[in-house]
């Protein structure tokens, strides 16, 4: 019986592990920021004939991130605004992710404790 | 159901898993992951459409308004910032749950190694999760993939595939992708494998950074 409750706890712990906050926040920061770097290097090393924009569909980012452009600068811009953003969407999922859970189990064990008293 | 198709041996004999009980546990995290993401793509799409509304540009939304070709009523307005509050809900409840669904298949070997390991213990609440960056990659580098493929071939099927220049910038950064059947599924394995490695990236840092700072997990 005791390893029946294990086990089922074990599944519990997996099903229900907390979102470290901070590690989702900077990790989807970080990665936010790598890849919108990456996207800007990739179209100013391919380049464009003389006298045309580089990436100017891109470039219409900076509608939303002030400052940023399909240039080396640019792309250091768009990483850091990137990362930021990122950060706080990881920070907001996770708080979400987290609080649902703990949501739902506090009202699982206060069902619970309200049916044992009724029985009592 | 009988007791037999309930539980399964995990390691040896002498461990069950309930199947019922994960099976449960499972449907549940779906059902919340398909809420926050509907929660958080609804409102995103909301604000970015308000956004282009209020940045004080000669053509708001020129470009955020092709997404009207995907959604329905879309359009960068006041009244188009509800629907795509709508559209941005079903579908991100859509994806995050259809995403959950694949990660958590690492759930039953994250037991295993949790009762091999003899962590079963301490306070439930306090677990922290482990990120399995192989399941992430699955799981996020299929919707993604998928997504592509899907959308490609819908503009191929309302007759515009020509005219979607916006589309074929996709070839900056999957070489060979068009919009074009074969082109989605070029594009869409790509996508894919591109994805599967941010994602290794991503699970990577989080693990460092979960359990440098003391977390405890069930692994």
């Amino acid at each position: 019986m005791t390893q029946k409750v294990d086990v089922d706890k074990a599944v519990l712990m997996a099903a229900f592990a907390r979102i470290n906050v901070w590690g989702l926040a900077i990790a989807m920061g970080t990665v936010w920021a790598l890849m919108i770097f990456a996207a800007t290097a990739i179209l100013i090393i391919k380049g464009a004939p003389p006298g045309v924009e580089v990436g100017p569909n891109l470039a219409l980012i900076g509608i939303y991130l002030q400052d940023y452009t399909v240039t080396w600068s640019g792309a250091v811009i768009g990483a850091a605004y990137l990362w930021v953003i990122g950060a706080v969407f990881g920070f907001v999922l996770a708080m979400l992710w987290n609080l649902t859970h703990y949501l739902f189990i506090t009202a699982v064990v206060v069902r619970a404790a309200w049916w044992k008293l009724m029985a009592d | 159901m009988s007791e037999n198709n309930e539980t399964n041996t995990l390691q040896g004999d002498d461990i069950k898993i309930n199947l019922q009980l994960l099976h449960s546990v499972v449907r549940l995290n779906t059902l919340l992951m398909a809420t926050v993401s509907g929660v958080i793509g609804g409102l995103s799409l909301f604000l970015i459409t308000y956004l282009s509304l209020f940045r004080g540009l000669p053509e708001p939304g020129h470009y955020l308004n092709l997404l009207g070709v995907f959604l329905p009523g879309y359009k960068v307005s006041l009244s188009g910032a509800w629907i795509g509050l709508f559209w941005g809900a079903v579908i991100g409840a859509f994806l995050g749950g259809m995403f959950y669904r694949v990660y958590a298949r690492s759930i039953e070997s994250q037991v295993r190694r949790c009762i091999e390991r003899n962590r079963v213990g301490g306070d439930l609440m306090q677990t922290t999760l482990r990120m399995s960056g192989k399941h992430l990659g699955l799981a996020l580098g299929g919707v993604v993939s998928i997504g592509l493929v899907i959308t490609t071939n819908w503009l191929v099927i309302r007759g515009t595939a020509d005219e979607s220049m916006n589309a074929m910038l996709l070839s900056n950064y999957l070489p060979g992708y068009t919009v074009s059947f074969w082109g989605s599924i070029v594009g869409g394995v790509q996508l894919f494998f591109i994805t599967y490695i941010i994602c290794l990236i991503f699970s990577w840092l989080y693990n460092i950074v979960a359990f440098s700072r003391g977390g405890h997990s069930c692994e």
